[in-house]
């Protein structure tokens, strides 16, 4: 027994001209769990706008990547971009509903509604440097998922009220989900070279009073 | 800021301040840096940075395979750390399609009303302390130190549990260690029902908590909070009766709302959700059904996506998996209850009293190392 609106594909479809792929299962307990994809990222808001119209509760926004296609000969690839570029083209790139390449570099952001217990998960495909609207009018509670997700992709999200860090340094690169950091680094978080920058401006200080 | 008389820019009377709680502060177990803005016994305007520990697990997780991460999301948090793998299981066993044995489901329900039963009462103990009321603090906490008990005698840990995998659970219980968990539960239930009455009339505690750091109904459905919290201000929302899951809809399960939002009726919910968990844990081993614990270690995640969602001790955990033809996860995600609750804050501090910043803080049972990640 689902405790959605009946209507609730119609509606959705109504906000997303562009078009949606829908789909929904119901476990055993009667929890139903709908996933709606987004042929057009930009139809993002309305579609938010029936979700809060209906009164949910945005509980999740997941950023990602989906990797890029497996390369069967990762060597010859490698060359092949220098001098063939045109070949390197040809080969297809799989593609979302909607049509964004799914290359490895553009990203699927998802935003998980909660409906009395039931789960709407609608999913916005955006190319790599591109940008979605941000839902934070609508919802108090896209604040700082869109904030964390601002700071650990190369992704804009236009219109935040408040585009901030949310929890890293501005010192810090961005996109940092995007980069290999290899775990000697990130475990490392807690050192500094405060120590050896002591050690050097004493060194220093000795040898200039030597000389 | 309403009389006439009052000239832009100076006070009267009054002296504005800034002043910082945290990052490292006595009243919070984590650091977490709060920049408040009062003028002079009242809170204004609060601001809070966060980042002081932040580990990047979400990019470790997408390192490690899903059987690792088991072991990873539980050491997320050290309160709710039962939560975090069971989700995450959930999650898997969604994309899967598989089924945990009904002996494991019970298990992982008793698993999980154990922790909360231990984190309900560190919370209240810990407000109690805040009150200054150390005694009844000293008492509290060696209620939960029984607590602490049945979680060694039957996990083997006093912290993670490492009671879940997925497909069902990595422990069992036999005579003994249902034994040690009766002898417990017997011990802590006639004491926490004192708790229950003391934080009922005892003044000390009333006098510091009642209408303190109230968060209205609109608010809190506009913060999106969730556990005790939502509970504490009307909102009537608790994932094991929305949106039941293992074999929570056979349980004695009470999900009981405050309408007041105040600091008190949010321990309330506390100590009435330990009460419960304990006739919870009581009726699983009452109806505990033989059988496998588990789906066994050969398990296959096929590629796809699911969300799932478990009442941690502090309310809705929400994970999002989705897995390709990896071991790895290609993303792994959650939102903690702790997540939304620190926007609620700001709210619950206006016009505070500097005295009480410390009390609303603890009053969101905050986890900090759960939010940041």
């Amino acid at each position: 027994m689902t405790r959605f609106p009946e209507d609730l594909e119609a509606r959705l479809r109504a906000a997303a001209p562009a078009g949606i792929d829908f789909s929904a299962a119901t476990d055993s307990h009667g929890v139903t769990s709908a996933w709606v994809a987004l042929a057009d990222k930009d139809e993002l808001k309305a579609v938010g706008e029936v979700m809060a119209r209906l009164g949910a509760r945005l509980s999740l926004i997941t950023g990602s990547q989906t990797p890029p296609p497996p390369e069967v000969e990762d060597e010859e690839e490698e060359e092949a971009e220098e001098g063939e570029t045109a070949e390197a083209a040809e080969k297809p790139v799989p593609m979302t509903f909607g049509g964004t390449p799914m290359d490895g570099t553009a990203y699927e952001i998802t935003y998980s509604f909660d409906l009395v217990g039931d789960t709407v998960t609608v999913i916005a495909y955006a190319p790599q440097g591109g940008s979605v609207e941000s839902l934070t009018s609508l919802f108090r509670t896209a604040d700082w998922p869109e904030r964390e997700i601002m700071e650990t992709y190369n992704l804009r999200i236009e219109n935040h009220p408040d585009p901030r860090r949310l929890f890293l340094d501005k010192s810090i690169e961005p996109a940092v989900m995007e980069r290999l950091i290899p775990f000697s680094t990130l475990t490392n978080a807690s050192s500094t070279t405060a120590l050896w920058e002591k050690v050097m401006e004493s060194a220093k200080a000795k040898e200039a009073s030597e000389s | 800021m309403s009389s006439a008389v009052t000239t832009p820019g100076k006070s009267v009377g009054k002296s504005n301040y800034t002043i910082p709680v945290g990052p490292l502060h006595v009243a919070l177990e984590e650091p977490m840096y709060f920049r408040i803005d009062v003028s002079g016994e009242t809170v204004n305007a609060v601001e809070i940075n966060a980042g002081h520990v932040h580990r990047g697990i979400e990019y470790l997780a997408t390192k490690r395979s899903l059987n690792q991460n088991i072991v990873l999301t539980e050491r997320i948090c050290s309160l709710c750390s039962n939560s975090h793998p069971e989700a995450f299981a959930m999650a898997a066993e969604t994309i899967a399609g598989l089924t945990v044995p009904e002996r494991g489901q019970y298990l992982r329900v008793i698993a999980g009303e154990v922790k909360r039963l231990a984190s309900n009462l560190f919370n209240v103990a810990i407000l109690t302390h805040l009150v200054g009321y150390e005694s009844m603090f000293m008492h509290i906490m060696q209620v939960r130190e029984t607590a602490q008990d049945i979680k060694e005698g039957v996990f083997g840990n006093r912290m993670d549990l490492g009671a879940m995998c997925i497909g069902g659970v990595r422990y069992d219980l036999d005579e003994e260690t249902i034994g040690i968990l009766t002898a417990g539960l017997d011990k802590i239930e006639p004491e926490v029902a004192e708790i229950v009455k003391t934080f009922k009339t005892n003044g000390s505690i009333l006098r510091r908590t009642k209408e303190i750091g109230v968060l209205a109904k609109e608010d809190a459905i506009a913060c999106g909070v969730v556990g005790p919290v939502a509970r504490g201000s009307g909102v009537d929302y608790d994932v094991r009766r929305e949106a039941p899951y293992h074999v929570y809809d056979r349980m004695p399960l009470e999900v009981r709302t405050f309408d007041d939002g105040d600091v008190w009726s949010r321990a309330m919910i506390r100590l009435h959700e330990a009460q419960n968990a304990i006739a919870i844990i009581r009726s699983c081993l009452k109806e505990l059904p033989g059988g496998a614990v588990n789906l066994g270690t050969k398990l296959d995640i096929p590629p796809g996506h699911a969300v799932a969602k478990a009442e941690a001790p502090r309310g809705e955990l929400i994970y999002y998996l989705k897995t390709n033809d990896t071991e790895q996860p290609e993303r792994l995600k959650w939102r903690v209850p702790t997540f939304m609750n620190w926007d609620a804050l700001g709210l619950m501090l206006r016009n505070a009293k500097v005295a009480d910043i410390a009390i609303i803080v603890n009053s969101i049972d905050p986890c900090i190392s759960c939010t940041e990640r």
